[in-house]
């Protein structure tokens, strides 16, 4: 096991470091085309001579590679890996940390991210599991249309309906109705509140994890539906067990597999959402400050976030495989 | 002792002869009401995006700013769905706005199929060293999550100017959607490769001498399509979606072309000041196009993955 | 469960109806039903039998014979599409099949437990051999953590398994097929049940191993007097082992007897012509085939459903089901020709036979009332030797 890991860790690191080559490579092109390095991240805009100037030092740019289209610029490559690795990931356009803004901002994410994950896991286990155990039922088939309709609606869509639409008229209700010192009101609140961090990040994190369960309830009920049809499960059965503890041992149990792979693979995607829900709600957190720099074309800041959240999803790939490894005997010793 | 050589295999017949999955999974879905509604809803904003001028004659640039936020007048009316902010008419900027989504859509996700397809049959049926660059390459991009990609690459080249063609505004996400999307394809395809690499019958064709280029496309490629197939309409519900959040933040398709994402945008800030039609025609389009999508991918899935349906 | 079981009960004493013993377990008429989309098809169809102590009855047929499906109605384990449409299954005088679902779950494991053919599937893989073979203890018994590992390593060791204190801990995964299968025993014997049902216990393993793992079962089952029902397609499997045979063709039963005359004198083409594809060692003759393929219980052959394959098939096999007959006491045999076969004569051809076929039918209702269903009776082996 402990091989098993080590040999793990020691690829996602090749893996990081090929992720930030290709993120390096992409900057790299988008300056030998833009000409005009510097300026050029401005588009429109006319930057200040503060901000040519972060630009350009951020990047190297006074290296001549960036003048000569296709060549990889190597050099500034390495030079940018050894400040990340004494954990300099740069500055943003008014020349703060990147490393101190994403140490603030890291708390609401985490939170947001708690919300999310426990969202998935009791809509994808319960109905999920309704859904196999009464497979071809009435809820089964409810259950069904339900999780079509969460895919119709895209993360996007829910929150811009929830905060434009909806969140203003429910949060003045709530005030009525439980006065305004009380609870409710915050987490209706249209925007984020540093006073009140989980209450307002309840609701937009609900709505976050609703919009990927679809694809967990799927595969809880798939996998499910093929436990039950296992032969470990008639071996429980014939054994006398009853059908509570053969749910829990052998179907639940044996379905949890294909579930930790997708709280992997579904990860991805919820950073994604979770830039479009911080965005919308305004909720400060690593999503947020994305959001607010791809709006005031801070490339320096959208590029640090991009390695370090790439970083972040490196190491929950390694967590999901090692529990895939606990979870599943079989695959220990690949 | 005559008749004792001459078992009657007499296997009652189904009503009809069924010759493939493809074709059992063409019955399946003609017979769902759903599915064809759904089709019936992709098929009208298809023609809506070919044809723009059959359901409007206003232009989406025509905007007098003195007809700011007219609320909707009904068919028959001068701005049928009222006019948004600047005065220009909602419903012909919503006309004009499906064709760079949905072309965007069908280019990325028919490139990236294609991409994804030839690259997984070529990992999982050569194996070695095709197999490891192929499988770290993708191990590399699905570490970086396809909006955040979107999002850096996009203000990256904001400034680069490709001028106004159909294609040309949608040529910069395009791009970026192909080159963070085609890994799934390629997963499911080397997946199912090396499954249906080792069935005898692929076995007997090779030891016949047949090419790698004949099994790979006559014997692999069939077993991998059913899968592959039933992903697609999600993934164009998916990059249709994308290419709002984009053009909400104002980098996916250009200027001067419009799209649901951008109406979206500007729409937004006027639901409180009494003008919610500007958000909501376009939402609803929105969804409606997904909806349709997700519904015909629901379909699809359970038509070709049998393991899967109820 | 304690049970007291003398030994005095020799293997070999004649099954005899006035002074056998009472029977463990006793199938009558049992009848299962699948749902499919050509309609209800019958996979078993008036099945009979009964297991006592420290004897091994032998279900003997081709694959969709209805000889696992019965098993599984036995232990109330059949899949959803399945019905048991008629029939009962006694087990210490109580019908399992009038139980409730859970009652009759209660009685699984406990007084009739059952072995799977794939033990690598029928084992769950993710929990460890020694967690598999103490669940039911643990679960049901409330037996403790120590004392289960304890049960465990014992039950290990009564099956043989090698080096048992180190390999409770390991996964099924790890074991071999061999070792596998007898860990599937090792878990059907830990509530030490009445009756045993082994389904193609030794199919999915190698012909040495096979002989090995039988050879463990007859043991087991001698030392505890239990009664085992052993499933296989291999008639070669249940002469060293048995001692009763139950032939199956197409969901019936279309011989019954001891094993020893059921080998000696097959009452039953089918019998005889299985007996004549087993290869013998000293095996100097041709190997014997038997033409074509068993009938889709969706559309079965009028009368007599082994007439198609049959070598001594006449013109009444193919109009009417042969009744249960009894060519000898203590045998039963559903051929319309019975006694010729048993005498290892040929029936008299068609237009000669009419008096043959009234003989057999008459002893057949006389004695045999549990088989008078009739649709489709077996009727006669093909060899081509």
């Amino acid at each position: 096991m402990g091989r098993y890991i080590f040999r793990r860790v020691l690829q996602a690191v090749g893996t990081l470091l090929l992720v930030m080559l290709l993120l390096h490579l992409l900057t790299t092109v988008a300056i030998q085309l833009n000409g005009n390095p510097a300026q050029a991240f401005f588009g429109d805009k006319v930057a200040s001579p503060a901000q040519i100037a972060v630009v350009e030092q951020r990047f190297n740019l006074d290296d001549p590679c960036f003048d000569q289209v296709g060549n990889p610029c190597l050099g500034p490559f390495v030079e940018r890996l050894g400040q990340y690795a004494q954990g300099d990931f740069g500055t943003n356009l008014r020349g703060r940390e990147v490393s101190d803004i994403v140490a603030t901002a890291a708390p609401n994410t985490l939170r947001l991210f708690c919300v999310v994950l426990v969202t998935w896991l009791a809509l994808g286990m319960v109905l999920g599991s309704v859904a196999a155990r009464w497979r071809g039922s009435p809820g089964d088939h409810g259950i069904r249309l339900t999780s079509v309709l969460i895919d119709a609606f895209p993360v996007f869509v829910l929150l811009i309906v929830y905060r434009y639409v909806v969140a203003v008229p429910l949060s003045r209700w709530a005030e009525e109705t439980f006065g305004e010192d009380s609870w409710p009101p915050y987490w209706f609140k249209p925007s984020f509140d540093p006073e009140h961090p989980w209450a307002t990040v309840l609701v937009p994190g609900i709505l976050l994890g609703l919009a990927g369960s679809a694809a967990f309830i799927r595969l809880v009920r798939a996998g499910q539906l093929e436990s039950y049809q296992g032969d470990h499960v008639r071996t429980a059965r014939s054994k006398g067990l009853g059908e509570r503890h053969v749910v829990v041992h052998h179907v639940v149990r044996n379905s949890s597999v294909p579930v930790v792979t997708a709280v992997g693979l579904t990860f991805t995607e919820a950073l994604g959402g979770a830039v479009i829900t911080e965005g919308l709600m305004n909720i400060y957190g690593m999503g947020g400050v994305l959001w607010g720099a791809v709006r005031d074309d801070d490339v320096g800041l959208v590029l640090g976030i991009v390695t370090l959240l790439a970083a972040v999803t490196v190491v929950v790939m390694i967590v999901v495989d090692i529990a895939y490894a606990l979870l599943d005997p079989r695959i220990r010793y690949e | 002792m005559s008749d004792a050589a001459t078992p009657t295999p007499t296997v009652p017949r189904g009503s009809g002869a069924s010759s493939s999955p493809v074709a059992d999974a063409w019955r399946t879905l003609r017979r769902r009401p759903d599915t064809i509604a759904a089709a019936a809803v992709l098929v009208f904003f298809a023609v809506m995006a070919a044809f723009p001028r059959l359901f409007t004659d206003t232009s989406p640039r025509s905007c007098p700013i003195r007809e700011a936020r007219t609320a909707p007048q009904g068919w028959g009316g001068e701005h049928p769905l009222g006019t948004d902010a600047l005065g220009c008419d909602v419903l012909a900027t919503m006309v004009h706005g499906v064709r760079p989504s949905l072309l965007l859509a069908i280019v990325v996700v028919g490139v990236s199929l294609v991409i994804g397809v030839t690259l997984g049959l070529l990992a999982g049926y050569y194996l070695g060293w095709v197999d490891y660059l192929v499988s770290r390459t993708v191990e590399v991009f699905l570490v970086i999550p396809l909006l955040l990609a979107a999002l850096l690459v996009l203000s990256l080249f904001k400034g680069v100017d490709l001028g106004a063609g159909t294609f040309d505004v949608i040529l910069l996400p395009a791009v970026v959607l192909i080159l963070f999307g085609w890994m799934p394809y390629a997963r499911y395809v080397r997946a199912a490769t090396l499954e249906a690499k080792n069935l005898d019958y692929v076995t007997a064709a090779r030891s016949l001498g047949a090419s790698d280029l004949r099994i790979m496309g006559r014997h692999v490629l069939p077993n991998a399509i059913g899968t592959v197939t039933a992903l697609l309409p999600t993934s164009v519900a998916g990059v249709i979606s994308a290419e709002a959040v984009l053009s909400f933040l104002g980098i996916g398709v250009r200027p001067p072309a419009t799209s649901w994402g951008i109406q979206i945008e500007q729409g937004s800030q006027w639901v409180l000041g009494g003008s919610p039609h500007v958000l909501l025609a376009p939402l609803i389009c929105l969804v409606a196009t997904v909806l349709a999508l997700v519904v015909l991918g629901d379909a699809l899935r359970d038509a070709l993955d049998p393991r899967l349906s109820s | 469960m304690s049970r007291t079981r003398s030994a005095a009960e020799e293997k070999t004493v004649n099954k005899d109806e006035s002074c056998a013993p009472p029977p463990l377990l006793e199938v009558t008429d049992l009848s299962v039903e699948f749902r499919t989309p050509a309609g209800q098809v019958r996979a078993v169809d008036g099945l009979s039998y009964r297991v006592e102590a420290g004897r091994t009855l032998a279900i003997v047929g081709e694959s969709g014979s209805g000889k696992s499906v019965s098993s599984l109605a036995v232990l109330g384990l059949l899949p959803d599409t399945a019905t048991v449409t008629a029939g009962t299954a006694r087990l210490d005088g109580v019908d399992l099949l009038a139980l409730s679902r859970k009652e009759h779950r209660a009685r699984c494991g406990d007084q009739v437990a059952m072995v799977f053919q794939d033990a690598l599937a029928a084992l769950n893989p993710v929990h460890t051999v020694g967690y598999q073979l103490t669940e039911a203890l643990r679960a049901r018994r409330g037996m403790s953590r120590a004392d289960a590992r304890k049960r465990a390593v014992e039950l290990l060791d009564l099956v043989k398994v090698p080096n048992a204190k180190a390999r409770v801990k390991e996964y099924p995964h790890e074991f071999s097929g061999g070792m596998r299968q007898r860990v599937m025993i090792a878990s059907a014997l830990s509530l030490d049940p009445a009756v045993l049902i082994a389904d193609e216990p030794t199919t999915a393993l190698d012909v040495t191993v096979q002989a090995q793992v039988l050879r463990l079962l007859a043991e087991i089952q001698a030392e505890r007097q239990m009664g085992l029902v052993l499933i296989t397609h291999d008639l070669g499997v249940v002469a060293g082992v048995a001692d009763d045979v139950t032939v199956m063709y197409a969901g019936r039963a279309v011989e019954q007897a001891p094993v020893v005359p059921a080998y000696t004198a097959p009452a039953h083409p089918y019998t005889r012509a299985l007996l004549r594809s087993i290869p013998s060692a000293s095996g100097t003759g041709r190997l014997s085939v038997i033409p074509g393929r068993p009938p889709s219980l969706a559309a079965r052959p009028s009368g007599c459903p082994f007439h198609p394959r049959c070598d001594a098939a006449r013109d009444v096999c193919r109009t009417e089901v042969p009744p249960a007959a009894v060519p000898a006491k203590g045998r039963m045999s559903a051929c319309h020709f019975a006694s010729d076969i048993m005498a290892g004569q040929e029936p008299a051809p068609d237009g000669a036979d009419e008096h043959s076929t009234g003989r057999t039918t008459a002893a057949g209702n006389a004695a045999a009332t549990a088989f008078d269903r009739g649709d489709d009776r077996g009727d006669s082996g093909g060899d081509h030797g």
